[in-house]
């Protein structure tokens, strides 16, 4: 059966704790922030926004969205533009493959990407002496000069692979490949699955009648789908003329 | 001949002599192991005949690749040979519970993920075919390294131009891609790079 | 022949020519391209073995069940313990980064003596002398362990106890002061409410162990019209809780305390208060004017509030008027309220109010960061990570992250007794003692750490009760021993005692509280549950890079 690995994010249930952007920058080697970095300049593989419904006061009300990469499927910005070929999607498995080895740092990918799901590597990473001791195996350090996005957490994939191998199976676990977002958030609120098999629960979710996709007019076709029973969240997904401020990061 | 076409000559001939011939000298340097390690002694004298017995799969799937001290310490505890090798490791490592500073062969970069278990299980490669038969040698193997880039030489081959290299030489990309390509296996870049 | 400049540049073209058919360029190009990727200066993960592991986190008192991935021996990520009956494989969102705290800047890993370095022997004769001269007092930040014990033991000899409790073990305060039942024996039974009326307490964001509550709303309220479970955040400002919540009621800010009474009152008009249950004197209209609701408001939420029971009423501060809504609402020593989860229990003194004078005061490496005692005493101070901003004569470095074993008591406010075993998995630096090894040396006859928790084990396995959580769960009575007990913590199992008995509390009220909070609220922070004094260099990423959460107060990596 063909894999498209993608999630759904039930807003509803996120609460904005930021367990998710932590969990994701500590298995991707992300380094700590330099004294000097903003929210542009930082390297937030998942970032959370706060967004509202723009009145004011007593009818003022207040949700959180958690943006990734959002593996887009179809012309893919990012693969596009690249002119090193540093950015791929993944035939197997519908990923959107970041190489930053192979990026030359041009940021064309980061001007294209309509999600502004891309992060530049402005500072070579630095941790405390003797923190690198903490870096986890399974993903590359970053020099500078190079864009990283999210990349489904390919580590994981590569753990479930091994394992389904050394056991003899073609087929990986469902079980074993849970990206760090999904396995830190503490109320449940991404699932991630396979949206090609009809019986997965993220497809199933992806298709039930609150999902919805950011910007989906522009026809990138997202795999990463949001979920939520507020109209006025559900209107979000598509930025309107003369419609309130949504609170970026 | 003129003047001009001899100068010329002399250029181009010591050019091809030094690129040949000095240049691979130069751009390797040896450098040795913490310790002779033989395999033959090993196979034939404890039992140990298969490579798996000590380069095993974990059950996670994940390869041990060299193996680690507490693997040579279930037999070399303390010394049961008279070789100076052995001595090296059972008072130096063994003894002072320090891993052995092995220089690997093999060594990839970091952003390279080879997962032996792929290659053993489901494409049934044998050890020889990549790693070549110096599980069988009682000789040690001279470790180079290339100055530059830091590699061992057994990655780009012991071949500098690449021709005519034995079927187990060379472990960089353009070989993996050559069997992958014969084999019709395709994977993405994050198929092979983390 | 002279050699000629023409002589010069034709063997240069020549010899340029013959590199072109050797491996030279290719080779230089190609090698010096690989040089390029492999900088010096950046790091490189180790390679080793890579193993999970099962232990506990113990910077809060909530002891949270964590996977812990190590690489070459060492921590390289963490994630929840899924069989845990509390957290269920949740953690808090500095827990993610805290693998890394070890080699925080500002770890400590020298004795310091007002400033300057010093050692444990120094430390261990000033310590002998300020005992021998007059009382001590130790101050711990995470009763209950087997640590804890031995800090008990040291102060009946030498001195005073005192602890620091958590802001939700706080809160339950008053029903302590009208029961008799410490409130280290009760919790919250909010597995089988149906109604929550929290008067800002941070529910859903950092409040009790992480995954308690934010996984039984997720499951039965989040996103749902007419929710199992009703959230009723009572808040002057739309925290993340009230954003979330069924339903948010607006309130003054500080007029909690007048809006419980409000709702009693209301309550009492309508004939659904519990029997033996004062009137508050607050009439309706007070309440109204104070809370800035109307009367009527006030009559509705009250209705709201009970129409699908068991109701709970919950505060973010020792506010008795909101414990006393709970005796009206019937839900002390009930299903679904306030329970008690053990039978015996200790009541234990307040940092603050430990009497005094003392000569030297010990402050634990599990009290919070910033507590500050205002002291003429030696005060020694364990902590993994210096904090300039509080003053200590002595500076005593303490094992940090995952760093030595300890017992794990139940989180605070739960309303199941649970032990677990947490074991160390990082090596601690050279110099680091934990104030129990510090203790033992100053007194060789208290017992240690270990035995106190092999003691426990037996105890535990004696009383034939509960569950061992594991991936399945097995019954204590099942097991064959207190070793095989103790085998099992050390992998990871969670004990849970049986479910509490009703009627376990029962408060006496002969009037209704006078409206003051016994202390000041608690100023909530996103870090709040969050003990050291540093937080995970991670943890820019969700206030420098982004603006999902404030700053910190004091300064952080």
């Amino acid at each position: 059966m063909k894999t498209r690995y993608g999630m759904v994010i039930d807003v509803d249930r996120c609460t904005g704790c930021g367990a998710c952007m932590v969990a994701c920058a500590a298995e991707n080697n992300v380094p700590p922030g330099s004294p000097r970095v903003t929210p542009r300049t930082g390297i937030t593989p998942m970032l959370v926004h706060k967004v509202s419904n723009g009145a004011d006061g007593e009818g003022r009300r207040e949700a959180f969205l958690p943006v990734t990469c959002m593996q887009c499927e179809h012309e893919t910005p990012c693969v596009s533009v690249c002119p090193q070929q540093a950015v791929q999607l993944d035939p197997a498995t519908g990923i959107v493959m970041q190489m930053p080895q192979r990026c030359l740092g041009c940021r064309y990918c980061m001007t294209a990407c309509p999600y502004h799901a891309r992060y530049f590597n402005w500072w070579d990473p630095a941790w405390p002496q003797g923190m690198e001791k903490s870096l986890n195996p399974g993903v590359a350090v970053r020099m500078r000069g190079v864009v990283e996005k999210c990349n489904l957490c390919h580590a994981r994939l590569h753990a479930a692979q091994e394992k389904a191998a050394a056991a003899g199976k073609r087929e990986i676990n469902p079980h074993d490949y849970v990206p760090a977002c999904v396995e830190a958030c503490p109320t449940r609120a991404i699932t991630f699955g396979n949206l090609a098999d009809e019986k997965d629960p993220a497809s199933q979710a992806a298709r039930s009648p609150e999902a919805f996709r950011l910007l989906a007019r522009l026809g990138t076709e997202p795999k990463v789908y949001y979920r939520s029973t507020r109209p006025w969240v559900r209107a979000l997904a598509e930025p309107d003329t003369g419609r309130k401020e949504v609170q970026h990061g | 001949m003129s003047r001009r076409s001899v100068t010329f000559g002399f250029g181009f001939l010591a050019a091809l002599a030094v690129g040949w011939f000095a240049f691979p000298r130069a751009l390797y340097v040896q450098r040795a192991q913490p310790l002779e390690f033989r395999h033959k002694t090993h196979a034939g004298k404890s039992g140990v005949t298969q490579c798996s017995d000590c380069h095993a799969l974990r059950e996670d799937g994940e390869f041990a690749g060299i193996p680690r001290m507490d693997t040579c310490a279930a037999c070399h505890t303390d010394r049961i040979g008279t070789s100076e090798p052995e001595a090296t490791l059972v008072d130096n490592y063994i003894k002072k519970g320090q891993e052995t500073p092995w220089l690997v062969y093999s060594r990839q970069p970091a952003n390279v993920w080879f997962s032996h278990a792929i290659h053993m299980r489901r494409a049934g490669l044998k050890c020889a075919e990549c790693h070549g038969t110096y599980g069988e040698s009682d000789q040690p193997r001279a470790y180079q390294v290339n100055r530059i880039s830091g590699y061992s030489r057994d990655i780009w081959g012991r071949s500098i131009s690449r021709f005519r290299r034995a079927p187990h030489e060379g472990m960089k990309m353009s070989d993996c891609e050559d069997c992958h390509r014969k084999r019709s296996i395709e994977v993405g870049c994050l198929g092979c790079h983390q | 022949m002279k050699l000629t400049r023409r002589d010069l540049l034709t063997l240069g073209g020549g010899v340029t020519t013959g590199l072109l058919f050797t491996p030279v360029p290719w080779k230089l190009l190609d090698d010096t391209s690989i040089w390029t990727q492999n900088w010096p200066w950046i790091p490189q993960p180790a390679r080793g073995p890579v193993e999970v592991k099962n232990s506990f986190c113990a910077l809060c008192p909530n002891g949270c069940g964590m996977r812990v991935r190590l690489a070459a021996g060492w921590p390289v990520g963490v994630s929840g313990m899924p069989h845990h009956p509390v957290n269920q494989g949740a953690l808090c969102p500095l827990g993610f980064g805290a693998h890394q705290l070890n080699w925080h800047p500002r770890r400590l890993r020298q004795v310091r003596h007002h400033g300057r370095a010093s050692s444990w022997t120094e430390a261990l004769g000033a310590f002998r002398k300020a005992c021998a001269a007059g009382p001590v007092a130790i101050i711990d930040g995470y009763p209950g362990r087997a640590a804890s014990s031995l800090f008990q033991s040291f102060s009946r000899r030498h001195g005073s106890y005192g602890v620091t409790l958590c802001a939700e073990e706080r809160a339950l305060g008053p029903y302590e002061t009208w029961s008799g039942v410490p409130a280290t024996a009760l919790g919250y039974d909010l597995e089988n409410t149906a109604t929550i009326v929290s008067f800002g307490a941070p529910l859903l964001d950092g409040w009790s162990a992480p995954g308690r509550f934010t996984r039984l709303w997720s499951e039965r309220s989040a996103g749902v019209t007419n929710p199992q479970l009703r959230l009723i955040q009572v808040e002057a400002s739309q925290s993340r809780t009230a954003a979330c919540a069924w339903r948010w009621v607006s309130i003054a800010p500080g007029s909690e305390a007048a809006l419980a009474a409000g709702l009693a009152r209301a309550l009492h008009e309508e004939h659904r208060a519990s029997e033996n249950v004062p009137m508050p004197p607050t009439t309706l209209a007070e309440a109204a004017t104070r809370s800035g609701l109307s009367e009527d408001a006030i009559r509705e939420l009250a209705r709201t509030m009970v129409a699908r029971g068991p109701v709970l009423a919950i505060a973010a501060a020792p506010e008795p008027a909101v414990a006393a809504l709970n005796i009206v609402l019937g839900a002390v020593g009930a299903r679904g309220g306030i329970v008690r989860r053990r039978q015996h229990a200790e009541s234990y003194a307040s940092a603050d109010s430990v009497k005094g004078p003392f000569r030297a005061v010990l402050i634990d490496s599990s009290v919070p960061g910033e507590f500050a005692l205002r002291t003429d005493a030696e005060v020694f101070r364990f902590a993994a990570w210096e904090d300039p901003a509080v003053h200590a004569d002595w500076w005593l470095p303490a094992p940090g992250f995952l760093e030595e074993p300890s017992d794990i008591p139940a989180a605070p406010a739960s309303s199941i007794e649970t032990y677990a075993l947490a074991v160390a998995l990082a090596s601690p630096p050279p110099e680091v003692r934990s104030a129990a090894q510090f203790l033992a040396q100053v007194n060789p006859s208290l017992a240690s750490v270990e035995k106190v928790i092999h003691e426990r084990c037996q105890q535990l396995f004696a009383a034939r009760t509960g569950h061992l959580h594991r991936e399945q769960s097995t019954a204590v009575a099942n097991l064959k021993s207190a070793e095989a007990l103790e085998k099992e913590f050390r992998s990871g199992a969670v004990w849970m005692g049986d479910p509490p008995r009703t009627g376990g509390v029962r408060c006496q009220l002969r009037e209704w509280p006078a409206q003051q909070a016994m202390d000041a609220p608690h100023a909530a922070t996103w870090t709040g549950g969050w003990i050291p004094a540093v937080l995970p260099p991670l943890a820019t990423k969700l206030y420098q890079e982004s603006s999902l959460r404030e700053p910190p107060a004091r300064s952080e990596i």
